[in-house]
């Protein structure tokens, strides 16, 4: 009892801290930072289930991202549905685009998912400038209000901010129950070896088609926050670029854990904000930042890759076993 | 559409194929020695053109020697990558190799926008003059310059390939790692000489290319793509397949051109690159293995 009352402590303070954050930041931007925060924690948090418990790449989840803000945009702009609508257009057709993709792909191996997802993310960047009457094309689409349910709006800062950790908070739950049993130990064996774990008699492609579809879905949604967040949504946005900050994200959070994942996209999502935590941060130290943020997120894949592969979960792994074993 | 449009349509698409053939072999080659895919295989292509400009504006260097210089620096950064990124990584794992090229195709083309700056350089042409007519279709200089050179470094490749001690090194690697490291064969440097090699191919594109189109920072990830779909087209791990993938790639973009319209033409070769994974992902030419424990 008390140790089970031990673990969860932590979890809810975090959770009441979050959900208390806008009683004691009157900052407008930093809310608005720290609602993008909870947006990237939906969408690493599929990428995570892919890549750290599924062993899977994926170079195109900016992709369904921009499929999530431009179905929620386009149903609650042009065709003038509830923004509850809006959502779950974003959420059915990134499923669509996630088992379409999947089922042909996820029969291969590594390299060739990447580059498939890969392939698939620049095809819809060219559909979302192509397609004119739905996306409007290179100049985007705007007008896109604040989620609404009947005359309740939650308006940016404080309202959007409420609606996207709640909805972080309640996809980390969810794929935390999932991780934790049957499917989650599934995809660990799948993680180790596909051979071994289809020995086992795991249906390692259903497997993985749902999982790759389950991540798209995130990201769809993650997408439809985007959009009714910024009202406003460009192709450009919906870059390989994303994709990679996107596996940054998920490569230093390290496998085999939510909260790792969770710990690095806040982290990374600060840093081209680092203004809104860090007051009286001169404009050219953040243009600096701003400016050389690639060349550092590169870098970062690379030495995370090389000498620290448990990134930030194998971390706290290993604070957690000289902690019991100082105890 | 007559004969000689037609002919036209053909002759950019072999232009464009050549250059995805080369590219296309960079895949090839690292694929052969290490089973991976260097998705920063693209940021060479970038490399070559902007190291070439840089030394022809910066030094003024004459053209051939600019060009040449071009080649050897990417070839020098391929080596560094390999040796820095890729071999400390020793146990290969897949995965992590594929993250860590994909990092490294961030990290290259944004030290590029720091280091060249983020505006569109062009190269002169390589000998200046008009175009070149042939049954009614005109041929520019450059795509002479660029089928000669692509040639060149194939045949050059394939005598490495074939009569050096260095190419049985590559070929023996590529069948089968370990037995190679046990027959003597030095695994590690054959791994950094296919990294030069490639970066070499990519570069030779690159600056081929550069006077025709123009380049900057941010061209490689495209081409990357589009050199992948080659290799893929042909199947992976084969340089002649590589350099066939590459050419009817090019020829396909160039008829999608002339049939529906330039917009799409993005849009095909990602289509081929999708449908070919989907539907034969061992390639056109290559028979399929199964894998083993």
């Amino acid at each position: 009892m008390r140790a089970k009352l031990l673990r969860f402590t932590p979890m809810a303070l975090i959770t009441l801290a979050i959900a208390a954050g806008p009683l004691f930041i009157d900052d407008r931007y930093l809310l608005k930072v720290l609602t993008f925060v909870a947006i990237n924690v939906v969408i690493v948090t599929g990428m995570a289930l892919l890549f750290g418990y599924a062993g899977q790449i994926s170079m195109g989840h900016a992709a369904f991202y921009g499929i999530g803000a431009y179905a929620s945009g386009y149903a609650t702009t042009t065709l003038g549905l509830p923004w509850i609508v809006g959502l779950f257009a974003a959420i059915v057709f990134s499923a669509v685009g996630g088992v379409l993709l999947a089922l042909p792909s996820l029969r291969l191996k590594g390299h060739y998912l990447a580059m498939a997802t890969l392939g698939f993310g620049e095809l819809m960047k060219i559909a979302f400038i192509e397609a004119q009457p739905i996306t409007g094309g290179p100049d985007g689409l705007g007008g896109i209000p604040y989620p609404r349910i009947g005359s309740f709006e939650m308006a940016a800062p404080v309202g959007t901010y409420l609606l996207a950790w709640g909805i972080a908070g309640l996809v980390l739950l969810l794929v935390r129950n999932v991780v934790t049993q049957r499917p989650g130990r599934a995809m660990r064996a799948l993680h180790g070896s596909e051979l071994g774990a289809m020995a086992c008699g795991i249906d390692i492609v259903g497997l993985k088609v749902r999982v790759f579809t389950v991540s798209a879905v995130l990201a769809g949604i993650a997408g439809s926050l985007y959009a009714h967040l910024v009202g406003f949504v460009s192709p450009s946005t919906f870059s390989l670029h994303l994709s990679v900050i996107l596996i940054a994200m998920a490569v230093v959070g390290g496998s085999g854990s939510l909260a790792g994942p969770a710990i690095a996209a806040t982290l990374l999502t600060l840093v081209p904000f680092a203004d809104a935590i860090i007051p009286g941060l001169s404009r050219d130290a953040l243009a600096l930042i701003q400016d050389w943020e690639a060349d550092v997120y590169g870098l970062i894949i690379i030495l995370v890759m090389l000498f620290a592969p448990g990134g930030v979960s194998g971390f706290m792994r290993r604070r957690r076993a000289v902690a019991r074993d100082a105890s | 559409m007559g004969g000689s449009e037609l002919l036209q349509f053909v002759i950019s698409g072999l232009k464009n194929g050549s250059i995805y053939a080369l590219v296309s072999l960079g895949f090839t080659i690292v694929y052969a020695s290490t089973g991976v895919i260097n998705f920063a295989q693209g940021e060479f292509y970038m490399l070559g053109g902007m190291f070439s400009v840089w030394v022809f504006a910066t030094f003024g260097l004459p053209l051939p020697l600019a060009a040449l210089l071009g080649i050897l620096l990417t070839a020098a950064v391929g080596v560094v990558f390999e040796l820095l990124a890729i071999r400390p990584r020793k146990d290969g794992d897949q995965l992590a190799l594929i993250i860590i090229t994909v990092g490294g195709s961030l990290l290259l083309s944004s030290l590029a926008r720091h280091f060249f700056g983020p505006d569109e350089l062009a190269l002169p042409a390589f000998t200046a003059g008009p175009s070149v007519r042939l049954f009614g279709a005109a041929i520019e200089r450059q795509t002479l310059w660029i089928w000669g050179l692509t040639l060149v470094a194939v045949v050059l490749l394939n005598w490495v390939y074939n009569k050096t001690k260095l190419g049985r090194a590559m070929r023996a690697c590529a069948i089968d790692r370990d037995a190679a490291r046990l027959v003597g064969i030095d695994t590690r440097m054959v791994v950094t000489v296919s990294f030069a090699l490639a970066a070499a191919l990519g570069g030779l594109a690159g600056l081929s290319v550069a006077p025709l189109t123009q380049t900057a920072f941010d061209v490689g990830a495209r081409v990357g793509v589009k050199g992948f779909a080659a290799a893929i087209l042909g199947g992976l791990g084969n340089p002649i397949a590589a350099v066939a993938g590459g050419l009817m790639l090019g020829l396909i973009e160039s008829m999608s051109i002339a049939y529906l319209s330039s917009t799409y033409k993005d849009a095909v070769s990602l289509g081929v690159l999708l449908l070919v994974l989907f539907v034969r992902p061992q390639g056109l030419f290559t028979r399929s293995r199964k894998e083993k424990v």
